[in-house]
């Protein structure tokens, strides 16, 4: 495949960032009450977008990429206990990893709390399992 | 047809479509998979993702080099006869093509950086046009119902966001990685992985609803 020049990597990046953090907050994925009406299945709209979006993926996936190998993540040790955890912050902080940016940029201060928690958990993570598990999660650059 | 779009969220139709457009364009533009947790590991982890550049930066510039690199590794830890012996059955050239495959679709760690700043970004430009920027110390009224406001629901904030940060790069995914590309793609970890982190978001959600009530 072509090799992308590094300020066109940078674009590109920026692009869909800015679109990615432009869709979460219009649906209100970065709003903690429509995320927890979500939860507790009292408003079901961030849930059929959800759905939604995954079946459009999956067909989007199939049409233009019919011929190409897409990497898919492996199953490991952490994928249980990770899952687990990152459900119990989710519904603590309303904030997937990305939704937490989105939050801060819509004037939600609050969010740095969660950023700051996030960049721990990340960095302490890393720490973990450089000494101690050494699982191999699927490339992850 | 939508009369409140710029105003109003989105309609469930609109968030999906856009969703799916950003996940499909990721791959076709770049690809990766789109995977905002795996951007969080790149940037925190900027130091190793400097380093592998720098270790790899000689092979992108002459993907020969990284032949003799494994020659001379292999002739160091073999020996000069079995590295020989083994040799006249194939080439040391084989080895050098996918490494330095590799090296050229490194993506920087600045790349990521320039990802979740514009994630900040997408969401100012969003709620600015829409009108629905404020600048707010808590996270809104459902928030400060179910968990107060101050000191004590930042520090709830702090230990739910740690929860974020290290069980997603546990799962080795999140909502983006294994919730949309990866159940896209009907991967086994993908889809089990989903159906934990959303179903202990429903149970805990539950649980917070009553007991704050």
């Amino acid at each position: 495949m072509k090799t992308l020049s590094s300020s066109a990597q940078h674009m590109i990046y920026g692009g869909l960032g800015l679109g990615l953090g432009f869709a979460l907050s219009r649906i209100g994925f970065a709003s903690f009450g429509q995320v927890h009406r979500m939860f507790i299945f009292s408003d079901l709209r961030l849930l059929f977008t959800f759905a939604g979006a995954v079946a459009l993926t999956m067909i989007g996936f199939r049409i233009l990429a019919r011929n190409q190998r897409i990497p898919t993540k492996p199953f490991h040790p952490g994928t249980i206990p990770g899952s687990i955890l990152f459900g119990v912050g989710w519904a603590l902080t309303g904030a997937c990893p990305a939704v937490a940016i989105v939050q801060l940029g819509e004037g939600k201060l609050a969010a740095v709390f969660t950023l700051l928690g996030i960049l721990f958990g990340v960095w302490v993570f890393r720490q973990a399992n450089g000494r101690l598990f050494r699982w191999d999660r699927g490339a992850c650059d | 047809m939508i009369d409140n779009w710029m105003t109003g969220y989105w309609p469930w139709w609109l968030g999906s479509i856009a969703l799916a457009v950003i996940a499909v364009g990721f791959w076709l533009l770049l690809h990766k998979t789109m995977g905002v947790s795996g951007s969080w590991a790149n940037v925190v982890g900027w130091r190793d993702a400097r380093a592998v550049a720098r270790a790899e930066a000689p092979f992108r510039v002459n993907a020969a080099a990284m032949g003799d690199a494994l020659l001379a590794a292999t002739l160091a830890e073999f020996g000069e006869q079995a590295t020989m012996d083994s040799l006249s059955g194939g080439g040391a050239g084989i080895a050098a093509a996918p490494a330095a495959a590799t090296a050229q679709r490194r993506t920087p760690w600045t790349a990521h950086f320039t990802f979740l700043v514009s994630l900040f970004l997408g969401g100012l430009f969003a709620s600015l046009l829409s009108g629905s920027f404020v600048l707010r110390f808590d996270l809104g009224a459902t928030y400060t119902q179910l968990f107060g406001s101050g000191w004590q629901s930042w520090m709830m904030l702090m230990l739910g966001g740690g929860l974020v940060g290290f069980g997603t790069q546990m799962a080795g995914g999140c909502s983006s990685g294994h919730g949309l590309t990866g159940c896209a793609r009907l991967a086994p970890a993908s889809l089990l992985a989903t159906a934990l982190f959303f179903g202990t978001a429903v149970g805990v959600s539950l649980l917070i609803q009553m007991v704050a009530k």
